[in-house]
């Protein structure tokens, strides 16, 4: 039986959100997919969750109008670490610049920074490590 | 005061020495004197001078000194020292401590001290030109930065997308959602052709020679909106135009249909779904000397925020629906080009006013 996962989706692409959200749940491995356009939405969803939230896997795009990828990490920081301790960030993004590579690997709360296309076998094995 | 005339700061001790060049000189150029180098230095503070003259024998500091001490802080300023009795220790130290550019002998004969200060000038000219220069590419450098940082993600995205996509239609046997996704990849690759078409506007814009030919509006907002009128998302949208041309204007025709363009697509792109008589009402008064363009609509407008930004290079105001923030950009590029201003007006919910003011080109 695959694992499931709970996931938040963040992009500012409606293309994207939709690929992803049909790759995880025709891979088995989503059991809820909440999408989000901004990462300013995001941001206020997580900040209204107490301690029950559900362990979550966000996958986070880096180039976004408004509030960028990094810039919902550094807002995510200030978030109660009870909730930090149940989600999991993964940044998804088509960049291929050094320097935004380095800053995704030297943060903290990114794990890792997965190219796009979503290579959803991947992302399976990843999670379930 | 004249913005053009030299700008000239003289120290000396000696009050009738700075009576004497204010009498010579004062008619070309702009003097300020004082008899103190503490004096001097609140001047300088203040004003910027071209050219700083000073006496070397000064009672508390001699004029090296003096120039040895302001150097580092109005290194813009050109020094030339007056001297009465010149040693060859103290024009040592002017040249390497003060960094002069000129001695000046007591007394002073006109026409060398009129040379001294035009030279110092051209060397305050150009290094001010150079300086400017420097910025000038500093500026295109880091322009050309984010092009390329901005340019290869909205390259890279829209086809990254169509992998995703296709990913997904190899995963599913239903050959009737195989046609949902072509669809999709279908939108995805118009959006990257969007790109590219505005990519090359941007350098036909940049880099290309000015073709002034003269403007007839009927045909040019004709030719232009034939093209928009036809696509999907242009939907029930009431354009109205209203044309008054008095004269004949010349300008560049490639601009403006890149202006007009782009700013008639934002309408479209951001129209509010929620109204039921979207509208653009395009104004055009032109005479032989300017033209006042005037684009109206009734769309989702834009916040207050973001109508300072949104000229900016991939600047995108909002997350759905939103282009590439090129477009904006190109429009106030093309505008600047044809020496023109363009001005915004909006409220959210309400919709927004594009004016753009262009002079005709002399020919």
């Amino acid at each position: 039986m695959t694992n499931q996962f709970d996931f938040i989706l963040i992009d500012d692409s409606a293309f994207d959100l939709f690929i992803y959200e049909k790759l995880i749940f025709k891979s088995g491995i989503g059991n809820s997919v909440r999408p989000f356009n901004a990462a300013q939405d995001a941001l206020e969803y997580l900040i209204g969750q107490d301690d029950k939230f559900p362990e979550t896997v966000i996958l986070l795009d880096l180039q976004m109008p408004g509030m960028n990828g990094f810039e919902f990490i550094e807002q995510f920081d200030l978030l109660p670490e009870v909730l930090k301790d149940r989600i999991r960030i993964y940044m998804l993004s088509s960049t291929i610049d050094t320097r935004d590579i380095d800053k995704a690997k030297a943060s903290s709360y990114i794990i890792d920074l997965l190219s796009k296309p979503l290579e959803i076998g991947l992302l399976k094995t990843i999670l379930e490590q | 005061m004249s913005d053009r005339k030299i700008r000239i700061l003289y120290i000396d001790d000696e009050e009738h020495n700075l009576q004497s060049f204010k009498a010579s000189f004062r008619k070309q150029y702009d003097i300020t004197t004082t008899i103190s180098v503490v004096e001097a230095e609140e001047i300088m503070e203040k004003q910027e001078f071209h050219v700083i003259l000073a006496d070397q024998r000064m009672p508390g500091m001699t004029g090296v000194q003096f120039f040895e001490k302001i150097r580092s802080k109005f290194p813009e300023s050109i020094r030339i020292l007056i001297t009465g009795h010149t040693d060859i220790s103290a024009a040592i130290d002017a040249i390497n401590k003060g960094e002069v550019f000129r001695f000046i002998d007591k007394p002073w004969d006109y026409t060398y001290v009129e040379n001294a200060i035009t030279h110092a000038y051209d060397i305050f000219k150009t290094r001010a030109e150079l300086k400017q220069r420097n910025l000038d590419l500093q500026k295109a450098y880091d322009e050309l930065d984010k092009f390329v940082y901005s340019a290869s993600h909205d390259l890279r995205a829209p086809l990254m997308s169509v992998l995703g996509i296709v990913n997904l239609a190899l995963m599913e046997d239903d050959i009737q959602s195989q046609n949902e996704y072509l669809d999709l990849i279908k939108q995805s690759v118009k959006k990257l052709d969007t790109f590219i078409i505005n990519i090359i506007d941007y350098y036909k814009n940049a880099r290309g020679v000015q073709a002034v030919t003269e403007i007839d509006f009927n045909q040019l907002v004709k030719d232009v909106t034939e093209a928009i009128k036809f696509l999907p998302e242009f939907g029930k949208i009431d354009m109205t135009t209203n044309i008054i041309q008095t004269g004949t204007f010349y300008s560049d025709a490639m601009k403006l249909r890149i202006i007009f363009n782009n700013l008639i697509t934002n309408a479209v792109k951001f129209q509010d779904q929620k109204k039921d008589n979207p509208f653009i009402k395009l104004t055009i008064n032109a005479t032989s000397e300017h033209t006042r363009i005037t684009f109206e609509d009734n769309g989702l407008g834009i916040k207050k925020d973001d109508l300072e930004k949104i000229f900016k290079m991939f600047y995108r105001a909002g997350a759905t629906n939103s282009g590439s923030g090129i477009g904006l950009y190109i429009v106030h590029e093309a505008i600047n080009k044809l020496e023109g201003s363009i001005n915004v007006t909006s409220t959210v919910g309400e919709g927004s006013i594009f004016e753009i003011n262009i002079p005709s080109v002399n020919k």
